[in-house]
């Protein structure tokens, strides 16, 4: 390798020589400080750098132009660090004291800088070759996420980090400025002057100061301050200060004059203001819109002074200001200034303060005019439909009624009134009616109650009031005030026509009518269902309906089966059901009727167990075992109920209530006169399948046809939807629908052809619902309908089919005389089972809806007799204590004392053609009534009247006959206690459905129902 | 050689130099003067000059560890200036006399406020 090129030869020629030069300044600088003495060493050290601190500032770097100091891709790269918001700043320090703390040990930071901008929180930015020593650099400063991430930042992107420009905030003398915090925040202020670095600012504003101070607050300084604090909450009003008056409070001594200012308590007054200096960030210098109140404050003495008038001029600037502001592109203006005044155009671009207009005319069509923004403004004319953007009157709609210069009247799309507003402030728009859809606490389409009978939906806002539409549909002005509190009716379920579910938001059409489609808003009670549509101009859209005439526009499909009952999932109606029971538990709360069976588990793991159910939700029970005292959650599937005598029979099976409430049959009886203690229940086993053989009239006993009105019946969840009605009333009024479309069997197809009232579709349903609660709310009627409620619950609502299987069909047999009281069963074949009374002139029997229907002419072919329900009006039924005699009347024990005098009446023995209807009609009294057991017929001893001959007839044949005349003696089947089995007297009202009777030898009267007082033999 | 670093980050008091953006903290300024620029600017011991000369009106701080090497401290012209905190931003001018004294020496001064760009 021969010598480098690059490197200079003559180099190694020159060394020698300038090492001999250095060698000798060395050695005469070594002379000279051996010469001197040790003084004069250090005075020249001191001499040499003294001004060594004070560098001579060059800004050598001043010169080169930004641009030129861009990064490079040789420049180390910027990294983005998380870190704690807020401590940012401290973060950087940190750094910048690790860096110069671990300079000199093994193992120096190796970043170049690291930075913080107050506009970028949360982050700070490192300058390291690589992201490692980055987050070498971090390690262990708190408040610092690597493991968010430490990211590059881009090449381009590192110049603007460091450009960020503060928002400025500047403020010339003369504008306006308000105080941000403390006694004067939010008062306005006047800029007086700035000092130089901008950071204080001399500030003119109306003084506060407390013209009522506590008197120890004068006297005492230390005390003033206490006094001060206390006073935060009730500052003194604004006012211009006063020397007297502030000299007769505080004392002469405490305010002095200096010149023509005063100062008082280190605060200077010139002119009835105190000027003051304020830092610039205790200022709020943005959005200041001084209201001409306040700038008034500032003339009125002003220039009853006559000096430095208030610069209005800025005033107007800031509304310029403002009104360049609201120019959009689009926007219709006008010129009303300068050169180009009068020429008109439609902005096209906004570049600060210079717009371009497209002008608008005959000559000048089509030309781009640039004009200051401030000499223009937006221009409107008649007919143009507006918006108020901003103002008092924000948010107003109207159409423009006339322009005169800036200021524009349009007649409000609410109020219907004029209304004046500045250009400015308006902009076309579309638009109708308020945006605001909110006052107060309430919105559009808000569910609010009015009063306690009264609720309703906003369907319109104006102003400060509501348009409100009732659930009558009655339309309301309301003021918030006069809305009690708003519902929410977000959980709220209804039934449709169909029994389909519904719920709000649900697309619902109505099935009669005008047959509106909706959107369901609200539904309340159940009952009363809110729509809105759109498409509706009437009301806002908004109309109300009840949720029964509603069919749902896509059918969900989602019908509630008989099985998913809603009352379980209501408590409100719960408590009936529970009470219906008859277990004692009316008026608790809801409470599933299997709660406290003893019960077997007879699958699964616990099979064979014995326990009690303590609660159920939905099919699950929760079982309290008798061993180990355990709970389990079971389906209930797997239960048996555990009789007392250790049979075990199926939960859901009908008449088993809670408690063997049932009667010695442990639950198995559903003749609910076992339940009843009112004496008419004597054992009824073996009679009743009488009912069942087929000599009983009864369509339905041999008919499969009994099952729609059972079907329908057991859609009785239905009425449980409508929600705080009594489970009665609704049941009842739901009944009706039966009847409506009885049409779908034989039995009902025949029953129309005859004038039952109830053949008479829909038009039935108030009569026949009316009639039914009285039934329920009688005494006796309620517990047979209480009794009644497991079997039918358990049949209709538990197995939809319940009714085809062998056990259910024994169950009719069982209940069928007393099933009729349930609303629902009321079509049911039991009661229907006794044309005897139905026939009979005694109308009580006959007040039994279920009878009527099902007094079908099946039973009457060829028969040209009328059916005798059709006298009946039913619609009288409406009593709401009727009583009902059952067929075995004469063998209630009650009875037994006055069967001798009891007036009775042949009756339905044609019908059937019993011993050839030949005793049909004719009256007498029983001479002897024995309850046979073992399921032989009922016969009793009739004695009649004319012959005086004896017949022994069957008992359902015998019917008694109603007292009708005031003054006749009744024995009374129901009533008082103080009535009830004994011969009573009838006083008044022999008419009407109750009566008014006495105890006989007593003058205290008594209501009875007219149904259950049997006319009497006088005495013998 | 670096400048002192001041205890409290977020102390209201921390004054920036209006001429080379130093953070420091009022007795930093008045017992050292300005470590940059102290020559011009006279700050030493005298709070008049550190009051005109200095502000508490800056924002984002920068830890500048490396001067010679930090593409920052150059973008920001203090790569010759010792280590220390500075500002990104500082707001207001110098008082006219050192303005003049600049001029006198021919250094073109840059405000820090960032007003103008080139």
């Amino acid at each position: 390798m021969g010598a480098d090129p690059f490197i200079e030869t003559g180099e190694d020629m020159d060394e020698d020589m300038t090492r001999g030069h250095h060698a000798s300044l060395d050695a005469r600088r070594q002379l000279d400080e051996e010469e001197q003495s040790p003084e004069e060493i250090a005075k020249n050290l001191s001499r040499r750098y003294a001004h060594r601190a004070a560098v001579r500032y060059t800004g050598d770097m001043n010169e080169i132009p930004q641009r030129l100091l861009m990064p490079s891709v040789q420049d180390s790269s910027l990294w983005q660090v998380r870190v704690k918001p807020g401590r940012e700043r401290d973060i950087v320090f940190s750094l910048m004291r690790k860096a110069l703390d671990v300079e000199f040990t093994a193992k120096p930071l190796n970043i170049h800088s690291a930075f913080q901008r107050d506009s970028l929180p949360g982050m700070i930015y490192v300058e390291a070759r690589s992201s490692k020593q980055v987050s070498e650099a971090c390690a262990g400063l708190v408040g610092v996420y690597p493991s968010r991430g430490i990211h590059l930042v881009p090449i381009e992107e590192m110049a603007s980090l460091l450009q960020i420009k503060k928002q400025e905030q500047t403020v010339t003398p003369g504008s306006w400025v308000r105080i941000r915090r403390g006694k004067y925040s939010g008062d306005l202020a006047q800029v007086m002057d700035i000092t130089d670095t901008g950071e204080d600012v001399g500030l003119k504003f109306i003084p506060r100061i407390d013209l009522n101070p506590r008197d120890d607050a004068v006297l005492d300084g230390k005390k003033r301050k206490k006094a001060a604090t206390a006073n935060t909450t009730m500052r003194p009003p604004q006012r211009l200060f006063n020397y007297e008056e502030v000299a007769k409070v505080y004392g002469r001594k405490y305010v002095t004059r200096r010149n023509d200012v005063y100062v008082f308590q280190n605060d200077t007054y010139r002119n009835g203001f105190v000027e003051k200096d304020f830092k610039i960030s205790a200022l709020i210098l943005e959005d200041v819109n001084p209201t001409l109140d306040e700038i008034t404050q500032f003339t009125r003495r002003q220039d009853g002074e006559g000096e430095n008038p208030v610069d209005l001029s800025i005033i107007a600037e800031a509304s310029r200001k403002a009104a360049v502001s609201v120019l959009q592109p689009g926007d219709h203006v006008e010129v009303f200034e300068g050169e180009q005044a009068g020429v008109h155009g439609v902005v096209e671009e906004i570049n600060q303060d210079v717009v371009t207009i497209s002008a608008v005319g005959v000559d000048i069509e089509g030309q781009k005019i640039e004009i200051p923004a401030r000499s223009v403004r937006k221009r409107f004319k008649p007919g143009d439909h507006v918006k108020v953007m901003t103002g008092q009157n924000a948010d107003e709609t109207g159409l423009v009624v006339s322009v005169t210069d800036n200021i524009v009247t349009f007649l409000s799309d609410m109020s219907m009134q004029e209304v004046s507003v500045f250009s400015k402030d308006l902009r076309e728009a579309a638009e109708v009616g308020s945006g605001l859809n909110v006052v107060g606490n309430y919105e559009l389409h808000d569910l609010v109650q009015l009063d306690a009978q009264t609720v309703g939906v906003i369907f319109k806002t104006e102003r400060d009031s509501f348009r409100v539409l009732d659930q009558n549909g009655q339309i309301r002005l309301v003021q918030p005030h006069q809305i009690s509190m708003r519902r929410d009716s977000n959980r709220a379920v209804a039934t449709d026509r169909d029994g389909h579910e519904i719920r709000i938001n649900d697309n619902m059409k109505e099935a009669e009518g005008e047959g509106r489609k909706g959107r369901i808003l609200h539904i309340y009670q159940s009952f009363y269902a809110f729509l809105h549509n759109r498409d509706i101009t009437e009301n806002g859209g908004v109309f109300v309906t009840r949720t029964r005439s509603l069919i749902s526009v896509a059918p969900k499909g989602n019908l509630i089966k008989p099985g998913a009952d809603l009352s379980k999932m209501n408590p409100a109606l719960m408590q009936p059901t529970g009470g219906m029971v008859g277990s004692g538990n009316m008026g608790r709360g809801p409470k599933d009727r299997h709660i406290g069976t003893t019960v077997v588990v007879v699958k699964g793991p616990h099979k064979g167990y014995v326990g009690t159910i303590k609660d159920t939700n939905g099919n699950i029970a929760r079982v309290e075992l008798r061993t180990a005292n355990k709970l389990i959650m079971i389906d209930k599937e797997k239960l048996y109920r555990r009789l007392p005598d250790g049979k075990l029979e199926a939960l859901d099976k009908p008449g088993g209530g809670r408690g063997g409430g049932y009667g010695p049959g442990g639950g198995r009886t559903s003749n609910p006169y076992a339940n009843n203690g009112g004496g008419f229940a004597p054992p009824t086993g073996g009679r009743t399948p009488f009912a069942n053989t087929g000599r009983t009239p009864n369509p339905y006993a041999s008919n499969e046809g009994r099952t729609p009105a059972w079907n329908v019946s057991s859609r009785t969840p239905n009425p449980y939807a409508d929600g705080g009605k009594t489970p009665a009333w609704n049941a009842s009024s739901r009944t009706p629908n039966p009847y409506a479309d009885g049409g779908k069997t034989p039995a009902w197809n025949a029953g129309s052809r005859t004038p039952n009232p109830y053949a008479s579709g829909g038009g039935a349903s108030s009569t026949w619902g009316g009639a039914t609660p009285g039934r329920n709310v009688a005494p006796t009627g309620g517990s047979a309908w209480g009794g009644a409620t497991p079997g039918r619950t358990n049949a209709a609502w538990g197995t939809n089919d319940g009714w085809t299987s062998p056990r259910n069909t024994g169950w009719v047999a069982e209940s069928t005389p007393w099933s009729a009281p349930t609303p629902a069963a009321a079509p049911t074949p039991a009661t229907a089972a006794t044309p005897a009374f139905n026939s009979g002139p005694t109308p009580a029997p006959m007040h039994t809806p279920g009878p009527a229907a099902a007094r079908t002419p099946a039973y009457w072919p060829g028969h040209s007799a009328p059916t005798p329900f059709t006298n009946f009006n039913y619609t009288t039924n409406t009593n709401s204590s009727e009583y009902v005699l059952d067929e075995d009347w004469m063998f209630e024990s009650i009875v037994a004392n006055y069967l001798n005098r009891i007036k009775v009446q042949v009756q339905d023995t044609r019908r059937d053609n019993y011993k050839d209807g030949i005793h049909e009609g004719r009256t007498g009294f029983i001479r002897s009534a024995h309850r046979t057991q073992g399921g032989y017929t009922q016969e009793v001893i009739v004695v009649f009247d004319d012959a005086s001959s004896e017949e022994t007839l069957e008992a359902k044949y015998v019917k008694p006959i109603e007292a009708l005349r005031n003054g006749e003696e009744a024995l009374a089947m129901d009533g008082p206690n103080e009535v009830k089995g004994r011969a009573v007297l009838l006083r008044a009202n022999a008419d009407s459905d109750m009566v008014e009777v006495s105890p006989k030898g007593d003058s205290s009267v008594y209501e009875v129902s007219k149904t259950a007082l049997l006319a009497l033999y006088e005495q013998k | 050689m670096s400048a002192p670093i001041p205890q409290q980050a977020r102390s209201k008091t921390l004054r920036a130099c209006l001429l080379c953006s130093i953070v420091l903290t009022p007795a930093d300024f008045r017992k050292n003067g300005c470590p940059n620029c102290e020559e011009i600017m006279q700050l030493k011991g005298s709070p008049d000059r550190i009051a005109t000369c200095t502000t508490t009106s800056f924002d984002g701080v920068i830890s500048v560890i490396s001067p010679e090497n930090s593409w920052v401290a150059r973008w920001q012209r203090t790569s010759n200036y010792v280590r220390g905190i500075y500002a990104v931003q500082v707001k207001g001018r110098i008082p006219e006399d050192v303005e003049a004294e600049l001029e006198n020496r021919g250094i073109k001064y840059r405000p820090r406020d960032q007003t103008d760009q080139d």
